[in-house]
């Protein structure tokens, strides 16, 4: 063979190139769905005008995409802000459930006691406070023992998972509503620790919320001090321990925030949309997609918001494809795509880092 | 490329013309490493390549010994053109390549390293036969080893011989020596130059790779000067000299400046470890070290790499903590106690790994000059850069601007910025006494070195208390007023740098005691 392929590190990264690699994942993405489709005899072209019409073109449908987007906003920032320090925090899914069960509990044992405000802030502190404690055997562990910490987190997602489960389906626990005796459901949370909604949409204070919540982790990054050590510490521990800046406390407090972040996001999520604590509600997938949403945003927290909105609205045209007329479109497109996308995105990163060469090998002289 | 040359030949000598480059152009990213590059290597002798780091000598080795392919040009081998795709087709050609950076395993012996990767090695091993062979080849060309030693238990010139009977046992009759006595003590360096002579009265060529003026006059028949990546000039050593070569490898003639204090030294020492020891699994590293620094003067820690050097610069700079003795900073105990500890008491520390300790390759130069002050809450950006933009101006960093990222510094700009950021921080407290720096040259091209050397020499006329740890004997001498050697972690020799010779330090550096 004379040609062979050639990888060199770019010197100068250009702005646009983090722009430009996640939208060719999507695009790349598109295109092996639209053959997917295709071989199962749906038109894709048709396909997608009527994913993007349930999810852009009404305000309906917005709204709902906005109302998707909103927790996985919150997943992408824990995801995004301890994947940028090189620690995969897998587990915001399981960091998620368990914001959602100190959330809920605070929604029904403090939230019929308190005033509106006071009560939806106690479900989001206490939520906070769950993903926390839920993400301190990860941070722990990894800062102090070493540990690896997509293992631990991504096997306490379980523990997250089955404890949600036993809360309301295996016990007569706090969390479980007596009255109903057919099908084991939570306790409704107190109407005053409801985070309300615009009106008859489905997206509400929640969003604003989030959106608020991202705009402080990306000041805390860029302008403060914990920012700065944490890309220190992040990028390079020898730099870290030569400044004297305490690595070990900062892993663990990145880890700590990753947790908070994903338990906060559970408990938006009980405080705006499922008002109780709802194994089957809750246990979507959002903890995970939120890595997708932080991959693709490369991590950048205002970038999350973008992101998760064209996620949240793939997710909210999954039900929409079911009910196309004439073809019934597996709901799980939306979710294959999105898959698709994470890999198309992790594989451009290669393209941003460097660059593609094509080398002829020079003609041997005889 | 010229045709009216007949490649490969040299009318000017009557010896057979052993390996020759003829207009041979390498690119890298970025980097012309190689410019229409002409070398010719004969049969019997040794020829260096000299030049600053960055010349291009080593891509240039490269190429002859097949670990690159030329852009453009073409390599002879005793005339005819060849094509290497691999080092070990150049071996085939019998051109073998010592490295810098040996490559061997170290739990095989001697013999087994030897016979490694060799094609011709049968599938079953004859461990007899190859020792045999080894101790033969040792033998003729004074390389003395045990063929059955276990390369771990070697010493560094010992496992610097096994590279080269490596290559001879190859049947190589040109020999790429890159850099060879960087790692060596200057007897080891001796006995090498020894082997060299052995070897080209055999009729083999040898290619010395170095930018030490001192041993290129030494040992070697001619020399091919580069510069940023072309050829300066092709000399016969006899017809030059030192101050020459100096001049066509920078463009311009140069002075080995020695530069002391004044003698004026603070009362009581700014810097000092007292029985320091330092164990690491089992062994000390540093071993009983005692050792003060005044403000006023530098003093240089000389020996070669690996003998403490590193764990002695963390211990002092507070970052690794004793295993017993102490360390004072200005009258104050900071042993362990983390590096802000030792910055509050006045010590400021440039690591000798630039980019990745001392600066933080992903981070802009502005963000880096904050590495190692202190931050309040919110980061404040704007004093940084201003701070930046004056040292940039001041110092002649040649960087794309205050925002991009420390990684694309070269390794002398990044220095500079080191520098700046603990040197400026030094002067504008005005009590901040003691300055530890690691192999403050290492890998800079004269010019910038040079400035570097002043700068730390301006720290010490300021009053400031500077430890110099090199392993570049001729450094440490020009610098230092006075000289510690470290011997396996030990202080083998102290003195005043007028009172020591260069014969003394060297025994010395390689542990031998008077």
């Amino acid at each position: 063979m004379n040609l062979r392929i050639r990888l060199e590190r770019r010197m100068h990264q250009r702005w646009w190139y983090s722009l430009l690699a996640p939208t060719s994942a999507i695009v790349a993405a598109l295109c092996v769905g639209a053959v997917f489709l295709a071989v199962k005899g749906f038109d894709p072209v048709a396909v997608y005008r009527a994913l993007f019409e349930a999810s852009f073109t009404s305000l309906y449908g917005i709204t709902d995409s906005l109302s998707v987007a909103t927790p996985l906003i919150m997943t992408g920032l824990a995801a995004g802000i301890a994947f940028r320090m090189n620690l995969f925090n897998i587990g915001a899914e399981g960091q998620l459930y368990a914001g959602a069960i100190a959330g809920s509990w605070a929604g029904i044992a403090l939230g019929k006691n308190l005033p509106p405000v006071l009560a939806v802030t106690a479900v989001l502190v206490l939520s906070v406070l769950g993903g926390m404690l839920f993400a301190l055997p990860v941070a722990a562990f990894k800062a102090y023992l070493g540990t690896n910490e997509i293992i631990t987190s991504l096997m306490l997602t379980f523990v997250g998972l089955y404890l949600m489960r036993f809360l309301i389906y295996g016990s007569t626990s706090f969390w479980r509503d007596p009255a109903v005796t057919n099908f084991p459901q939570g306790k409704k949370i107190a109407n005053a620790a409801w985070l309300p909604l615009f009106g008859s949409y489905r997206t509400g204070w929640g969003l604003v919320l989030v959106v608020l919540v991202a705009f402080a982790v990306w000041a805390l990054v860029k302008y403060t001090k914990v920012g700065y050590d944490m890309s220190v510490v992040g990028s390079s521990p020898a730099a870290a321990r030569y400044a004297g800046i305490p690595s070990k406390r900062v892993v663990l407090g990145a880890l700590l925030l990753s947790g908070g972040l994903g338990g906060l996001a559970g408990g938006v999520e009980v405080a705006s949309r499922a008002h109780a604590l709802d194994p089957n509600g809750l246990a979507l997938g959002l903890g995970f997609s939120g890595i997708v949403v932080a991959a693709l945003a490369r991590y950048h927290p205002l970038g999350i918001i973008v992101v998760a909105v064209f996620l949240g609205g793939l997710r909210n045209a999954g039900a929409a494809l079911q009910s196309m007329p004439g073809q019934r479109v597996p709901a799980e497109v939306s979710l294959m795509l999105q898959g698709a996308i994470l890999l198309f995105a992790i594989g451009a990163e290669i393209f941003v880092r460097y660059r593609l060469h094509l080398v002829r090998r020079p003609a041997v002289t005889k | 490329m010229s045709d009216n040359v007949l490649p490969g030949t040299t009318p000017a000598s009557s010896r057979g013309v052993a390996l020759a480059a003829r207009g041979v152009t390498k690119r890298f990213p970025g980097v012309l490493a190689n410019a229409d590059v002409d070398f010719e290597l004969l049969q019997g002798e040794v020829h260096t390549l000299l030049g600053e780091n960055g010349a291009g000598k080593s891509t240039l080795a490269a190429m002859l010994c097949g670990l690159y392919q030329p852009d453009e040009g073409q390599i002879y081998r005793s005339g005819k053109p060849i094509r290497l795709r691999s080092p070990r087709e150049g071996l085939a050609h019998g051109i073998g390549m010592v490295h810098q950076h040996f490559r061997l395993i170290p739990r095989f012996t001697v013999a087994e390293n030897v016979i490694l990767g060799d094609p011709k090695q049968s599938l079953l091993m004859k461990p007899g036969e190859a020792e045999r062979r080894v101790g033969e080849i040792s033998e003729r060309f004074g390389l003395p080893l045990d063929p059955r030693a276990v390369v771990s238990d070697l010493t560094v010139g010992q496992r610097q011989r096994v590279e080269i009977v490596k290559v001879l046992y190859r049947g190589a009759d040109v020999l790429l020596l890159d850099e060879p006595t960087a790692v060596l003590t200057p007897q080891e360096a001796e006995t090498l130059f020894a082997t060299v002579r052995s070897m080209t009265s055999e009729g083999k060529a040898v290619v010395f790779i170095s930018h030490k003026l001192g041993e290129v006059m030494a040992v070697s028949d001619r020399v091919t000067v580069m510069r940023a990546g072309r050829v300066t000039g092709e000399v016969a050593t006899k017809d030059t000299s030192a101050r020459n070569l100096a001049e066509l490898m920078v463009g311009r003639p140069v002075e080995q400046t020695v530069r002391r204090g004044t003698g004026q030294t603070s009362a009581t020492p700014y810097l000092e470890a007292h029985a320091v020891r330092l164990a690491d699994a089992g062994r000390n590293v540093l071993d009983d070290v005692t050792l003060s620094v005044h403000g006023g003067e530098i003093v240089g820690i000389a020996g070669v790499a690996g003998n403490g050097q590193r764990e002695l610069a963390t211990t002092l700079a507070g970052i690794t903590a004793p295993t017993s003795g102490s360390v004072r900073v200005g009258g104050v105990d900071i042993g362990g106690k983390g590096a802000k500890a030792a910055r509050h008491a006045g010590l400021t520390f440039v690591p000798e790994d630039r980019l990745g300790t001392g600066l933080v390759p992903g981070l802009s130069l502005t963000d880096n000059m904050l590495l190692t002050r202190r931050r309040s809450f919110f980061v404040n950006r704007r004093a940084a850069r201003a701070e930046l933009a004056e040292a940039i101006e001041r110092f002649e960093i040649k960087a794309p601007g205050t925002e991009a990222e420390a990684r694309v510094l070269s390794g002398g700009n990044a220095q500079k910025v080191l520098l700046a950021r603990e040197v400026s921080d030094a002067a504008k407290d005005g009590d901040v006494r003691a300055l530890i720096v690691s192999s403050p040259t290492r890998g800079l091209d004269i010019g910038a070195a040079e400035f570097v050397r002043e700068l730390l020499h301006q720290v010490r006329v300021d009053g400031g208390a500077v430890l110099v740890i090199s392993e570049d004997l001729d450094e440490v001498r020009s610098l230092a007023d006075r000289i510690v050697v470290l011997y396996r972690g030990q202080i083998v020799l102290s003195g005043a740098s007028e009172e020591l010779t260069v014969e003394q330090i060297g025994m010395a550096m390689a542990g031998v005691k008077e």
